[in-house]
C-alpha cells in the first residue's frame, strides 16, 4: 500500500468541498431567491402611513367634517417584565385587575389563530414582540391623565390616531359615517388594511377615494426586537402621506342646522336645492342625530343600536329613499305636458265635476293658473285625459297606450321613474307606471285612461322620492331645465365634470301660466298655501297631500322663490301631518326666508312650527 | 543579525500573507457588524472591534515569542503540554457553567477554553508518538496509544459539553489515515482466529478511517433521502434506503462495466470482488440506519431531523440557521454593501451570535456571492497551501503537525461556513482568524506560528 498517494486523496477530498460549497453559495445568492424574500420578510418593514382624511366645506367655506387626535394606548407584552405592577396600572386606568386580563385574552382572541396544515398545530396569530392596541380612541383629556404615570408601566405607550369630528351636530344622513372595513373590502383594494376605516354612507362613502388620501410608505430595518433600526437605503423609496385637498360642498349647514330644527319632532325632509346650478343647500332627513354619535368603534356600538332600532328610522335616508306619491303637486307636471302636447291652452277652462273624481269647494278654475291655485282634481282629470286619448288610434284602449308613451317620455325628461345623477348613493328612482307596467298588471288593449286615471292627480302607481319633487320645484324655477341635483362644489382644484345639465321636453313659454298659477297659491286668497308667504319675496308654490292607507296624509310643500332670478327650490314632506298647506308650507317658507335673507319675519310661525309634535301616531 | 534575516528568508509568505489578508478581513466585518455610531473609531476599545484589534496585538506578540523559541522544545515537551492541558480540561469541569457549558476556566471577561489549546497539545503529542513509530510494524499497543491520546480530551470536552469541539478532533482521523496507520493489529487477531487464515494485512484495517467516514456519510444521506419530498435521484420517485441501495446499485454496475472493460486483467477479478463487496455493504448500511432510525422515539427523531436540518422550524431550534441563511442568500452576487447587512448586523440582531460562530452571515450579506467566493478561495488557498507546506517537510514530527493544524482549518472552515448555508449541522465553531472573540485567535496564531517556526527550521533537521 503506498501511504505518499494518500495526500492527493486528502486534497482532492478538501477541493471537492470547496467546489461544492462555492457552487452551493451560487446558488443560494445568485440563482434561488427565496432566501432573500425570507430575509426581506425577517429584517424589513414595509411601515404605511395613512394621511388624515380630507376636511369637507360648506358652500360658505365653514368646515362641516374636520379630523381630531385621539390617542390609542399601546401595548407590547413583551416589554412588560417580571414585576409589571397590574394593580397599580389598573387603579389608573379605573379598571380592576380582572378587566385587564380579560382585556388581554380578548386581544389574544382577535388576532385569530393559524392553523399550520404541515404539522397539523394551531398557533395564536398574537405575538407578544408586537404592538396592540390595549385601550382605543382616549381623547386628548383621558389621555392627558394617563401618560404622565406611564413610565411606571413598561410596555405601555401612547399612539395618535386621527378620527372625524362633526362641529355642528347636523347632516348626518347626508355626510355618512366611517366603520371599519370588511374582509371583501381589504381584499378587493390594497389601500386597506384590517382595522382601516372607510366611508360607510352619504359623502365619506361617495368621495372615499377623493377624501382618503395618498399613502406615504417608509421602508425599514427591523431589528428583531421590532424595533425600527435605520431607514431601508437610507429612505431613497420612501414616500410622504398626502392628505387629500378639501372638498367643498353645496350644502349650507347653517340651512341645514335651521331645517332640522324645524323637523324636530316630525318625520319626514326637505331638499333644497340652488336652481341655477343644482347644488344641493339642504337635505334633512328627520328625525336626525348627531353624526358625531357614529365616530369611533366605542360610540358605534354604543349608539348604533339603538339609531338602526329605533322605530322612527332616523338612519332611513328619507329624501333619497322615501318613495311617496306625488300627490296635488304633480298637476304642474300635467299642466305642462298639456299645454305643451297643444291639448290645453293657458285659459283653458274645466268645469270641477266631482262626480268624476273628489274635490273640495272651490271657484270655477277657468284658466290653468285658477286651476293650479285651486288645486283642482277633475280639472286635471279633463286635462290628462286629452293627453292619454288624443286620438290617433280608433281603439281607446290603443290610444291610450300611445298617449302613456308620449306622457312616460315626458316625465323622463323630468328625471321621474329613474336614478337622478348625484353624488349620492342608494337613490331610488320612484315610479312612473307606462305600458308595460299596465299590460303586466291589466292586459294588453284592456285598459284606458279611465282605467289609469289616478296617475292625473299624483295618486295610485306614481311614486316619487323627496329629491324627485325638489327637482321639480328646481325645474319650475328655472323655466324647463335642471342641473343633476349634487352636493359637491369644488374638490381640490379640479373643476366637476360629472354634472350635466338636462332640459325637459317643454319650451319655457308654457311655464309663465303654471308658474302664476303656483303664486296664487301663496299669495292670493284663495290659495293653499297661504302660510307660506313672506313680507317682500315672491314665493311660487304648490301644495300635495299625499293620501296614506297607514294613517294620517302626508303634507307635502314644493316652491323657489324668488319669483324671477330663482334662488332656491325646496321641497318639504311632513309624515303624517295632512293638507299640504298646514306644515309642509310654513315650513319651506320659514327656510326659503332664512336662506334669502337670512331672518325670520314672523316668529309665531316658526313657534308654531317648532312646538308642534307630529310624531304621535 | 543573521538569525533574523535567515528567518524572514525562510518564512513561508503565502501562508503568512494569507492570515493577515484573514485577520484584516474578519476585523473588518466586526466593525461593520458592531458598528456603534457613539463610539466610530476602530480603536474605541469598549466596543467589540476595538477589543479584537487588542486580541490581534496580543496574538502577534504570542506569534513574534514564538518565533523566539527554539522549535525543539515542542518536541521535547510535547508530554508535559499535554498532560498540562488535560488537566485543565479536567479543572474545568468543575467550573461554574456558562451557557450550559463547564467550558471557561477564569473569571469574569478574561477567560480562556482549554479545549483551544488542547488541540494544539494533541497535535504535537501525538506528532511526537506517531512519527517514533515505525508505520511497517505495529503493534496493537502502538494503536491503543495513540488513540488513547485522541480520546482523553476527546472525552473530557464531551463531557463540559462541546460538540464544536469534539467533533474537530475526528480532524485527527485524517492525520491517521495520511500516516498510514493501519488498524491490522487489532483486526488480524480476529481473522487469524479463523482455521487456515493468517493474512498479513486486511483491506477493512488498511482503509478503516475512510470506510468510517464512508459509513458516517452513508448514514445522513439515508437519512436525508429518507424525508418524502427528497428524491435521491432527482425526477425519481425513490427514497430512503431504498432510493440508496438502487443508486448504489447503478454505481456498482457502471464501476463493474468499467473494470470490466479497462481495467488490468489480473485485477481485474479481485476490483470486482471489492465492488460487490461495497455494493452490499453500503446498502446494509443503509438499511440498518434506516430501520433503526425509524424505531426511535418520535422527539430523538425531531433531535436528529433538526440537526440534519431535515425539518424547519424556523421561531424555534432552527432559529439560528433559518435566519443564517436567509442572510447568506440574501447577498446577491455583489452584496448589500459594506456596513448595509440588515439582517445579521448586531443591531438587528435577527442572526444571534453573528460576530462570533455566525460571522459568515454578515460577511456574505454585505460581500455578496463575490465576496463569499474571495473568502472561500483563500481559505481553500490556506488550507492547501499549509498541506503542501506539510509535504515539504523532512521530519515527520513536522508533517504530522502541519497536517493536524492544515485539518482544523479545514474543519473550522466547512462546518461554520456550512452551517450558514445548510450544509452542516449548527455546532458552535468558531471562523479561523475572522469570528470576534479571543481564545479562538490566540489558539489558532500560537497553532500557525508554531508551524510557521517549524517549517522555517525544517532544514534543521539535516544537520
Amino acid at each position: 500500500m503506498n501511504v505518499e498517494n494518500r495526500r492527493y486523496v486528502i486534497i482532492a477530498f478538501i477541493i471537492t468541498v470547496g467546489v461544492m460549497y462555492t457552487f452551493r453559495l451560487f446558488y443560494m445568492q445568485v440563482i434561488d431567491d427565496s432566501w432573500s424574500n425570507r430575509a426581506h420578510k425577517i429584517s424589513e418593514k414595509r411601515r404605511e402611513i395613512t394621511p388624515p382624511r380630507a376636511v369637507i366645506y360648506d358652500r360658505n367655506q365653514t368646515k362641516i367634517v374636520a379630523n381630531k387626535t385621539y390617542f390609542n394606548l399601546m401595548v407590547i407584552e413583551d416589554k412588560m417584565g417580571e414585576n409589571f405592577d397590574t394593580l397599580g396600572f389598573a387603579k389608573l386606568i379605573g379598571w380592576t385587575t380582572e378587566e385587564i386580563h380579560d382585556r388581554f385574552a380578548e386581544i389574544v382572541k382577535g388576532e385569530g389563530i393559524y392553523h399550520n396544515k404541515h404539522n397539523n398545530t394551531r398557533v395564536s396569530n398574537y405575538q407578544k414582540i408586537r404592538p396592540y392596541p390595549f385601550l382605543k380612541e382616549l381623547t386628548k383629556e383621558e389621555m392627558a391623565r394617563i401618560a404622565p404615570r406611564l413610565d411606571a408601566y413598561p410596555g405601555f405607550f401612547e399612539e395618535e390616531t386621527s378620527m372625524r369630528y362633526y362641529p355642528y351636530p347636523n347632516a348626518a344622513n347626508i355626510l355618512g359615517y366611517l366603520s371599519e372595513v370588511n374582509a371583501k373590502e381589504v381584499k378587493s383594494d390594497v389601500f386597506y388594511k384590517p382595522s382601516y376605516n372607510i366611508g360607510r354612507a352619504g359623502i365619506e362613502h361617495y368621495y372615499e377615494k377623493e377624501l382618503r388620501g395618498l399613502k406615504g410608505v417608509h421602508y425599514v430595518v427591523r431589528s428583531a426586537l421590532n424595533n425600527d433600526v435605520k431607514k431601508y437605503e437610507n429612505g431613497i423609496y420612501d414616500t410622504v402621506a398626502q392628505q387629500a385637498p378639501p372638498i367643498q360642498l353645496g350644502l349650507d349647514i347653517d340651512l341645514q342646522a335651521y331645517g332640522e330644527r324645524l323637523m324636530q319632532n316630525k318625520k319626514g325632509c326637505i331638499v333644497a336645492i340652488e336652481p341655477k346650478s343644482g347644488e344641493i343647500l339642504t337635505m334633512v332627513s328627520a328625525p336626525s342625530f348627531d353624526p358625531n354619535l357614529l365616530v369611533g368603534r366605542k360610540n358605534v356600538s354604543k349608539y348604533y343600536p339603538k339609531l338602526i332600532n329605533d322605530e322612527n328610522k332616523p338612519l332611513f335616508p328619507r329624501p333619497t329613499q322615501a318613495e311617496y306619491p306625488p300627490g296635488s303637486i304633480f298637476k304642474l307636471v300635467q299642466s305642462l305636458v298639456g299645454l305643451q302636447e297643444g291639448v290645453i291652452k293657458p285659459n283653458t277652462g274645466f268645469p270641477c265635476n266631482k262626480s268624476l273624481v273628489g274635490c273640495h269647494n272651490h271657484p270655477a278654475p277657468n284658466s290653468i293658473a285658477r286651476a293650479v291655485q285651486y288645486s283642482c282634481n277633475p280639472y286635471f282629470y279633463y286635462a290628462v285625459k286629452k293627453v292619454i286619448q288624443q286620438g290617433k288610434e280608433q281603439s281607446k284602449f290603443k290610444d291610450a297606450a300611445l298617449g302613456l308613451d308620449l306622457w312616460e317620455r315626458y316625465m323622463q325628461s323630468f328625471g321621474f321613474g329613474k336614478k337622478l345623477n348625484s353624488d349620492l348613493t342608494g337613490l331610488r328612482s320612484g315610479i312612473i307606471p307606462n305600458t308595460k307596467f299596465y299590460n303586466k298588471w291589466y292586459g294588453k288593449n284592456r285598459w284606458a285612461f279611465s282605467t289609469i286615471r289616478s296617475i292625473a292627480i299624483g295618486q295610485g302607481e306614481v311614486k316619487m322620492t323627496p329629491l324627485h319633487m325638489a327637482n321639480l320645484a328646481v325645474i319650475m324655477a328655472n323655466r324647463g331645465w335642471y342641473y343633476d341635483p349634487h352636493f359637491a362644489k369644488k374638490i381640490g382644484a379640479e373643476p366637476l365634470l360629472a354634472f350635466q345639465k338636462n332640459t325637459t321636453m317643454i319650451d319655457k313659454k308654457h311655464f309663465e301660466p303654471v308658474i302664476s298659477g303656483m303664486w296664487r297659491v301663496v299669495n292670493e286668497d284663495a290659495g293653499t298655501a297661504r302660510r307660506a308667504q313672506i313680507e317682500g319675496i315672491d314665493v311660487c308654490g304648490k301644495t300635495g297631500t299625499v293620501q296614506n292607507p297607514h294613517g294620517e296624509d302626508h303634507s307635502v310643500f314644493i316652491a323657489f322663490a324668488p319669483k324671477e332670478n330663482p334662488q332656491i327650490a325646496i321641497a318639504v314632506i311632513v309624515e303624517n301631518a295632512g293638507f299640504g298647506g298646514t306644515w309642509a308650507a310654513p315650513i319651506a317658507s320659514l327656510m326659503i326666508e332664512k336662506y334669502l335673507q337670512n331672518t325670520c319675519s314672523s316668529p309665531e310661525k316658526e313657534s308654531r312650527v317648532l312646538k308642534a309634535n307630529l310624531m304621535g301616531q | 543579525m543573521r538569525k533574523s534575516k535567515s528567518l524572514i528568508n525562510n518564512l513561508d509568505w503565502p501562508l503568512f500573507l494569507g492570515f493577515i489578508t484573514l485577520i484584516v478581513f474578519g476585523l473588518i466585518t466586526i466593525y461593520s457588524v458592531a458598528f456603534n455610531e457613539d463610539h466610530p473609531s476602530l480603536f474605541s476599545f469598549s466596543e467589540k472591534y476595538g477589543k479584537q484589534v487588542i486580541w490581534i496585538c496580543i496574538a502577534l506578540f504570542l506569534g513574534v515569542m514564538v518565533f523566539l523559541i527554539d522549535s525543539d522544545i515542542y518536541k521535547k515537551f510535547a508530554l508535559p503540554i499535554y498532560l498540562t492541558t488535560m488537566s485543565l480540561l479536567v479543572v474545568v469541569l468543575f467550573m461554574p457553567p456558562i451557557n450550559g457549558a463547564r467550558a471557561w476556566l477564569g473569571i469574569g471577561s478574561m477567560g480562556i477554553q482549554p479545549a483551544e489549546f488542547a488541540k494544539i497539545s494533541t497535535a504535537l503529542l501525538l506528532s511526537k508518538y506517531i512519527s517514533a513509530l515505525n508505520m511497517k510494524q505495529l503493534n496493537s499497543t502502538n494503536i491503543f496509544l495513540a488513540l488513547l491520546i485522541l480520546l482523553i480530551p476527546m472525552v473530557l470536552i464531551l463531557l463540559q459539553p462541546d460538540a464544536g469541539t469534539f467533533v474537530v478532533f475526528t480532524a485527527f482521523f485524517f492525520v491517521l489515515y495520511r500516516e498510514g496507520l493501519t488498524f491490522d493489529p487489532f483486526l488480524l487477531n480476529f481473522v487469524n482466529l479463523i482455521p487456515k487464515v493468517r493474512f498479513k494485512q486486511t483491506w477493512l484495517g488498511t482503509h478503516f478511517i475512510p470506510i468510517l467516514f464512508v459509513f458516517v456519510f452513508l448514514s445522513i444521506i439515508t437519512l436525508l433521502f429518507g424525508e418524502k419530498n427528497i428524491p435521491v435521484i432527482p425526477g425519481v420517485k425513490l427514497y430512503g434506503s431504498f432510493g440508496i441501495i438502487t443508486s448504489l446499485f447503478l454505481l456498482a454496475g457502471i464501476s463493474s462495466f468499467f473494470v470490466q472493460r479497462f481495467g488490468l486483467k489480473r485485477a481485474r477479478s479481485k476490483a470486482q470482488l471489492i465492488i460487490i463487496l461495497c455494493f452490499i455493504l453500503g446498502s446494509g448500511v443503509s438499511l440498518i440506519v434506516e430501520k433503526s432510525f425509524g424505531s426511535l422515539a418520535q422527539h430523538q427523531k425531531d433531535r436528529i431531523e433538526l440537526f440534519l436540518g431535515l425539518k424547519e422550524d424556523p421561531n424555534g431550534k432552527d432559529y439560528n440557521r433559518y435566519r443564517a441563511m436567509a442572510a447568506v442568500g440574501s447577498g446577491g452576487l455583489v452584496g448589500k454593501g459594506y456596513k448595509n447587512a440588515s439582517v445579521s448586523s448586531v443591531r438587528t440582531n435577527h442572526v444571534p451570535e453573528s460576530e462570533t460562530d455566525f460571522i459568515f452571515c454578515p460577511f456574505a450579506e454585505e460581500w455578496g456571492f463575490l465576496g463569499s467566493l474571495l473568502l472561500v478561495s483563500l481559505y481553500m488557498f490556506i488550507i492547501v497551501r499549509i498541506f503542501i507546506v506539510a509535504e515539504r517537510q523532512r521530519s515527520q514530527f513536522n508533517r504530522i503537525y502541519a497536517y493536524s493544524v492544515g485539518m482544523f482549518f479545514f474543519y473550522h472552515f466547512a462546518v461554520n461556513i456550512g452551517m450558514n448555508i445548510g450544509f452542516a449541522p449548527v455546532i458552535g465553531i468558531p471562523l479561523p482568524f475572522f469570528s470576534y472573540g479571543g481564545s479562538s485567535m490566540l489558539s489558532f496564531s500560537i497553532m500557525v506560528f508554531i508551524l510557521l517556526k517549524l517549517d522555517s527550521q525544517r532544514r534543521h533537521v539535516l544537520r
